[in-house]
């Protein structure tokens, strides 16, 4: 099969060789455009990437979504290459990030990255010839996850538009819950930020969600969830934010969701979370109808599929 | 205004007394000094004159630098519009206004402003630092083209 079988075959077109960085590089069309072709890919394991290789730079360790770039690769028929920590390799001899990748580049036909540094992923794809995919850079962007969050969401609840979306913990530093807030926004979506006060939602998101005149209501007390409304995107609360280690036991636990906090929602509400969970979800909730965060996880593989495909031109 | 008053503006702003350079006229009342700093004028080759608190019928006040000898570059002519947008730029030779334009700002800008944001790569690598213009109204909003951050105008932070 070849590209004229894809819906938009112009579209599928532009998104040959280009990079991945950010979310802010793709416009609304796109976007829904690479979640239909992703519904595609749910059920495919054809060798489409047959000779194939990427290379995986993990500066930053994540075991997780490199496992998870990997296995969508391998699903494919693809090779595999990279480190999974920059210590081991030559970075730590202090080359330049832009001179990696022009070596790398020449063992590969794509090219993944994670950093701890924000800004990693656009000085790789300026340094590249090949497509980059930004697997994490920093508190930036991760867009492969936003794009896995909108096809999870899109999935259980048949559209993006005008959904009512709670986000509930640390929202200061969870680029998870800035990058999918700003999509979710183009799409009319309405939210409301339960955080407690010091880890509130940055001020220019806020300031440019009133701009762009989108419904949004800060909430900071956790004891009253919104109970009208059809998603709760949890993130995790991380000790080193807070310099008391009480206070810190406090929020966490606050902020903790079970199936006895989730008796007070008429019907049941879509539970989301980017995983790992320390204790903000109760085990108790995983059962639960609305539990969506495992099949987050296996929708991350979808996402992976298309993307590395559609930047290959290699569809099914 | 006075009549002496009247005879310091014409003679400050009187570009033809200049053979060749730059004269920055309109400059926002208090950033002249800025502009020289920022510049590097103060301790250049070039004569450079400079009225502060000037009369201007269109401003109420405004600073006026003049440069002997000197045409700017781009990222000068940037960082002019970032601190004073309202500024008119007369680029003279032989005497001669040969061009007059406003600051006008670039909708992407390299090597002009620093990034604050310490975990940003452009920090921690060899690379000029590049800046998107977010929103011009109602205030000048710039966006980190590495590491995404938006740096209102009074935070700007010149290289
Ligand atoms: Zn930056």
């Amino acid at each position: 099969m070849t590209a004229d079988t894809v819906a938009n075959p112009e579209l599928a077109k532009a998104f040959v060789g280009r990079d991945v960085v950010s979310m802010r590089d793709f416009r609304r069309e796109e976007i829904l455009f690479v979640l239909d072709l992703a519904e595609r890919f749910e059920h495919t394991s054809e060798p489409l990437l047959g000779g194939r290789v990427v290379v995986n730079l993990f500066f930053e360790p994540s075991t997780r979504t490199r496992l998870s770039f990997e296995a969508a690769m391998v699903r494919l028929g693809g090779q595999n290459i990279g480190f999974a920590d920059a210590g081991i390799s030559s970075v730590a001899k202090g080359e330049s990030l832009a001179d990696t990748i022009r070596v790398v580049e020449n063992y590969c036909d794509i090219i993944v990255i994670r950093h701890k540094f924000e800004g990693a992923a656009r000085l790789a794809a300026e340094a590249s010839r090949l497509p980059v995919i930004n697997g994490g850079d920093g508190s930036n962007q991760h867009p492969t996850q936003t794009l896995l969050d909108l096809f999870t969401i899109r999935k259980l609840h048949g559209r993006l538009e005008k959904l009512r979306v709670a986000f509930l913990g640390d929202l200061k530093y969870s680029r998870t819950v800035h990058s999918l807030i700003e999509v979710l926004a183009q799409f009319e979506c309405e939210f409301v930020l339960v955080s407690p006060q010091e880890l509130r939602m940055p001020r220019d998101i806020l300031d440019d969600l009133a701009r762009d005149g989108v419904r949004c209501r800060e909430e900071f007390k956790p004891s009253i969830l919104p109970v009208d409304v059809d998603i709760l995107y949890t993130t995790r609360i991380q000790k080193e934010r807070f310099v008391d280690p009480v206070e810190y036991e406090r929020v966490r636990n606050a902020y903790r969701l079970d199936r006895e906090a989730l008796e007070v929602f008429p019907r049941p509400v879509t539970v989301m979370h980017p995983l790992p969970r320390v204790n903000e979800i109760s085990t108790d909730l995983d059962d639960y109808e609305g539990a969506a965060y495992f099949q987050q996880a296996r929708n991350g593989i979808t996402v992976r599929k298309t993307l590395l495909s559609l930047l290959l031109g290699a569809l099914p | 205004m006075t009549a002496e008053r009247l005879l310091a503006e014409e003679r400050s702003i009187k570009v033809s007394a200049l053979e060749r350079g730059t004269v920055i006229d309109h400059l926002r009342h208090g950033t002249g000094l800025r502009v020289l700093a920022v510049l590097g004028l103060s301790d250049a080759d070039q004569t450079v004159s400079i009225g502060l608190n000037l009369d201007s019928r269109r401003m109420g006040r405004k600073d006026l630098i003049k440069i002997e000898g000197k045409e700017l570059t781009r990222e000068e002519i940037d960082k002019i519009a970032i601190l004073s947008p309202e500024a008119t730029l007369s680029i003279i030779r032989d005497f001669q206004v040969v061009s007059k334009l406003g600051p006008e700002l670039e909708n992407e800008l390299e090597g002009v402003v620093r990034c604050r944001n310490p975990s940003c790569i452009s920090n921690h690598e060899r690379i000029p630092s590049r800046f998107l213009v977010a929103d011009r109204e109602p205030i000048l909003r710039l966006r980190c083209a590495y590491c995404e951050r938006v740096v209102p105008q009074g935070e700007i932070d010149l290289l």
